[in-house]
């Protein structure tokens, strides 16, 4: 699809709070920083924008921020829309610019999670008290029951798994806004604590916090602010379709299982009439080692039983042939819900601006991708082009 | 001592026990537990449907630490178990696996059983539904 330039929305700011975890702060002060560091980043004044959307899962109403920011009387959409999030608040900016509510939109996203697994409700989901009373609604449970179907499926082994944390944390010892800042070797990983075979302790993100925000403009605005603004060349947002492998089944259907992610993969490069051989940095959701693997194949970025090769290559180093996850994505910042997608965004578009704060994918890469999956059965993709 | 079922609803049936969940008249996709409205599509009416006892393990993992409330551990106290989802056919139901680590596999014939989960307060023990290896089927 060509629009008119006048019709495009570029990022032309980003911020971010450091991942992890830190006592002293509270979700909705990181927020502030994040967002005091894109309007900084872009040139402009929080009284210069005029459409904001902000994400939080746990830490406070977004839309209270003005009351750091300024009571300007902005429109602030709030979104709770679990890991696609950020995501969602990007399209709520994008789409408003579109429609001619302004030239300069912003969105944020937040949280902080408490320690260990997140805590969940049987009734939530609609699903009987008996579900979780004999243990099995547990998320880690999912993430290694759909890992170990999938590497039976596809000859792919465990030691992949290690691959992909390893890479991981290599990219995360170099990035400053990273929570985890340690390399680790496979078979460090391999040999951690079992948490759900075959997935080990290293082998997860743990939730964490932090936050993220970027400010987006409208055509010709975006190049007077900003020397190298990066276009948001297409987004999409989709929900599960029937026969989707999604978290907390008590059955499912015997299959083929299609997951969102492809849907939302599919349109993205439809969109942006782009193909997933053109990416040049990626960043998957890697709540787990088997889900960045999983999700390397369901975007197109590789076919299903490729993974392997391509890890074992180095093909998704930073220097690799399609660079993933070049900031540790989850596993070595954390999860906090509100915050992941735009750390996603935050991390790409530094990247194609040729400024990343950790390691820089070399050869000034063009093509930016962005991928999200969430409970119940979410994904949001994104292209991102300069 | 007394025993009861976890939640009547899973089950049909004492001996042999069995799962019931529904079938769709439209599109004959089975669900488990029982809902009243088609998850695929828009027009069938959903019955009462008995599942089969048999089926093969179709993934599988280890719960390896205690999880937080509301699990409710058994009255010796929490040990690691095993969970999976069972290919029963027309449909994959996801259930505790009583499986040695040995034995596990996908593939394995398994066959509908029932194992305690806990305890109620006034000491009735309470019955959740398992599959265990097939002894008929596992030569
Ligand atoms: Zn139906």
């Amino acid at each position: 699809m060509t629009r008119a330039r006048s019709d495009e929305v570029y990022v032309v700011g980003c911020g971010m709070h450091p991942f992890g975890r830190d006592e002293t702060v509270t979700g909705m002060a990181m927020a502030e920083r994040a967002v005091r560091e894109a309007l900084a980043d872009a040139g402009v004044g929080w009284e210069d924008i005029g459409y904001a959307a902000g994400g939080s899962d746990v830490s406070g109403k977004p839309d209270t921020l003005v009351g750091r920011l300024g009571l300007t009387g902005v429109p602030f959409v709030n979104v709770q829309n679990g890991c696609a999030t950020g995501a969602s608040t990007v399209l709520a900016v994008a789409n408003a610019l579109r429609a001619g509510e302004a030239s300069l939109g912003l969105a944020v996203g937040f949280d902080k999670h408490e320690r260990g697994a997140f805590t969940v409700s049987a009734a939530r989901y609609g699903l009987g008290d008996w579900y979780a009373e004999s243990g099995m609604m547990l998320t880690t449970q999912f993430f290694a029951l759909k890992t170990r179907r999938y590497l039976h499926e596809h000859g792919v082994s465990e030691r992949a798994l290690a691959m992909v944390a390893a890479r991981a944390f290599r990219n995360g010892a170099q990035h400053p806004m990273a929570w985890r800042r340690k390399p680790l070797t496979e078979q460090e990983i391999l040999d951690s604590a079992e948490v759900s075979p075959p997935l080990t302790q290293y082998m997860f993100c743990s939730p964490g916090q932090g936050a993220a925000a970027l400010v987006l403009a409208l055509g010709d605005r975006a190049f007077d602010l900003c020397e190298r603004p990066v276009r948001l060349a297409s987004l999409a947002l989709r929900t599960r379709r029937f026969g989707s492998f999604e978290v907390f089944s008590p059955w499912l259907p015997p299959g083929p299982h299609r997951s969102p992610s492809v849907d939302a993969a599919e349109a993205v490069f439809r969109r942006a009439g782009l193909r997933p051989a053109d990416v040049r940095v990626a960043q998957l959701q890697d709540t787990d080692s088997g889900s960045e693997l999983i999700h390397l194949a369901e975007t197109g970025l590789c076919g299903h039983g490729e993974q392997e090769e391509l890890l074992a290559a180095g093909d998704t180093d930073a220097t690799g042939r399609i660079p993933v996850n070049t900031d540790g994505g989850c596993l070595a910042g954390g999860e906090p819900v509100g915050a992941s997608g735009l750390r996603q965004f935050h991390e790409v578009v530094r990247q194609l601006q040729g400024r990343a704060p950790g390691v820089q994918v070399p050869g000034a890469p063009q093509v930016g991708f962005t991928h999200v999956y969430g409970a119940p059965g979410i994904s949001a993709c994104a292209v991102l082009t300069v | 001592m007394t025993t009861r079922l976890m939640a009547e609803g899973l089950f049909e049936g004492a001996d042999p026990l069995r799962l019931v969940g529904a079938r769709c008249s439209g599109c004959h996709t089975v669900v488990f537990p029982r809902q009243d409205s088609c998850p695929r599509c828009a027009v069938g009416a959903m019955s009462a449907h008995v599942l089969p006892v048999r089926g093969l393990v179709w993934s599988w993992t280890l719960q390896a630490f205690p999880p937080k409330p509301p699990y409710r551990p058994p009255s010796g106290g929490f040990q690691p178990y095993h969970v999976g989802y069972v290919d029963l056919g027309e449909v994959l139901v996801e259930a505790r696996l009583e499986v040695p680590r040995r034995q596990m596999r996908i593939g394995l014939p398994v066959r509908l059983t029932t194992m305690p989960a806990y305890h109620d307060e006034d000491g009735t023990e309470v019955l959740t539904f398992a599959f265990r290896p097939d002894p008929e089927e596992d030569r």
